[in-house]
């Protein structure tokens, strides 16, 4: 590998099918922490990008809604190839892994009547519904000192969990007013 | 059940959501769960079941879940109708953003919009995770198994496999 030749450019050296292959390797690697793999492979193995400029994609890819992860390989191949890069990095990360699953899950769907299944199934979505939760109450550690922030964290919670109202009806009702409160301290700040 | 319309619907549904799902999909799991268990397309613990199939299977778990419920609803071609709602949406969202960031970064706003909504977003992922360890619920012990999935989360660095591994174990054995 000659490291200076791709420091040097390194948009030239990068391929379609390269950043579909890279891609795939993070979908198929990222169990469960799709970004920490994203980084390893586009900054540490193939020096795509710098952390600088990961960084940035990252920011970007956390305002939008949508799969994080799915958008910082649009953009990482976006940034590298343009449009057909950003096509050949997102086709690598879903289309493969997407078929497999599909097949795979679909199969093992069909037989979930079968009673052993259901109740390794059941014990799945249990576990997996903590983890969710966990990651929620990681997420909102950082904050827990602003009391603005929980109260919003709260009122999302109780609006989806326990009234079940529409989600648009929720952001649509609460983000305003989130944003303002967050512009008004942000503007009192030194 | 393998009806067009119904399809349509639901990738339509799809589409919307994944257009406003700050903070990742999990977020909008409740929606979803209210809106497929109401029109009587998936049951609770299909709905479970979808959730447990896709989170063991590397890659796009979300888009996976949202296929299988397409797939329920219409087959091969639901499914692909549900994948596209889920991803299609919000990469149109990302290009354009992506191409426009040059721009609007400096500006403090995207800022000040991007701190107000990260405290939503984080009660939604976890109503997420609430909604779905009721439709898994199957009583005391299925609810022990996702207090304890927290509590290791949170307090060890084990890989999150093996909590669903173990949790699947349990289930396999009777005991949930």
């Amino acid at each position: 590998m000659s490291e200076t030749i791709e420091a040097i450019s390194p948009a030239e050296q990068v391929t379609l099918g390269a950043l579909f292959f890279g891609f795939l390797k993070v979908s198929l690697l990222g169990f469960g922490g799709g970004l920490v793999w994203a980084r390893r492979i586009v900054v540490d193995q193939k020096r795509w990008l710098d952390d600088q400029e990961f960084a940035e994609i990252l920011t970007l890819c956390q305002f939008m809604p949508g799969p994080n992860i799915v958008g910082i390989t649009l953009c990482v191949g976006s940034r590298l190839r343009g449009p057909l890069g950003a096509v050949s990095a997102v086709a690598g990360f879903i289309l493969l892994p997407w078929t497999v699953g599909l097949a795979l899950g679909g199969l093992c769907l069909r037989y979930a009547h079968l009673a052993v299944l259901q109740n390794v199934l059941s014990g799945l979505s249990a576990a997996a519904a903590g983890l969710m939760i966990a990651t929620g109450i990681r997420l909102l550690m950082p904050h827990r000192g602003r009391r603005t922030a929980l109260l919003f964290a709260a009122l999302a919670f109780a609006g989806m969990a326990l009234t079940k109202l529409p989600l648009l009806i929720v952001l649509l009702g609460l983000a305003p007013l989130s944003i303002t409160v967050t512009g008004i301290a942000s503007a009192r700040a030194p | 059940m393998n009806s067009p319309s119904a399809s349509v619907a639901l990738a339509a549904h799809l589409a919307l959501l994944s257009s406003i799902s700050f903070g990742g999909f999990p977020s909008v799991l409740p929606d979803v769960h209210n809106f497929v268990t109401a029109n009587g397309w998936v049951t609770d613990r299909e709905f479970a079941n979808f959730f447990a199939v896709s989170q063991v299977m590397p890659g796009p778990n979300m888009i996976l879940m949202m296929s299988f419920i397409g797939l329920k609803v219409g087959g091969i071609p639901g499914a692909m109708a549900s994948a596209f709602a889920t991803f299609g949406p919000p990469c149109l969202m990302y290009y354009t953003a992506h191409r426009l960031w040059d721009r609007f970064r400096e500006m403090p706003w995207p800022q000040i919009m991007r701190r107000g909504l990260t405290p939503l977003t984080i009660g939604l992922v976890i109503a997420g995770g609430y909604v779905m360890a009721r439709a898994a619920d199957s009583g005391w012990p299925s609810a022990l198994v996702t207090a304890a999935a927290v509590g290791l989360m949170l307090a060890t660095r084990l890989n999150p496999l093996w909590i669903l591994v173990t949790g699947g174990a349990l289930g396999g054995l009777g005991l949930l």
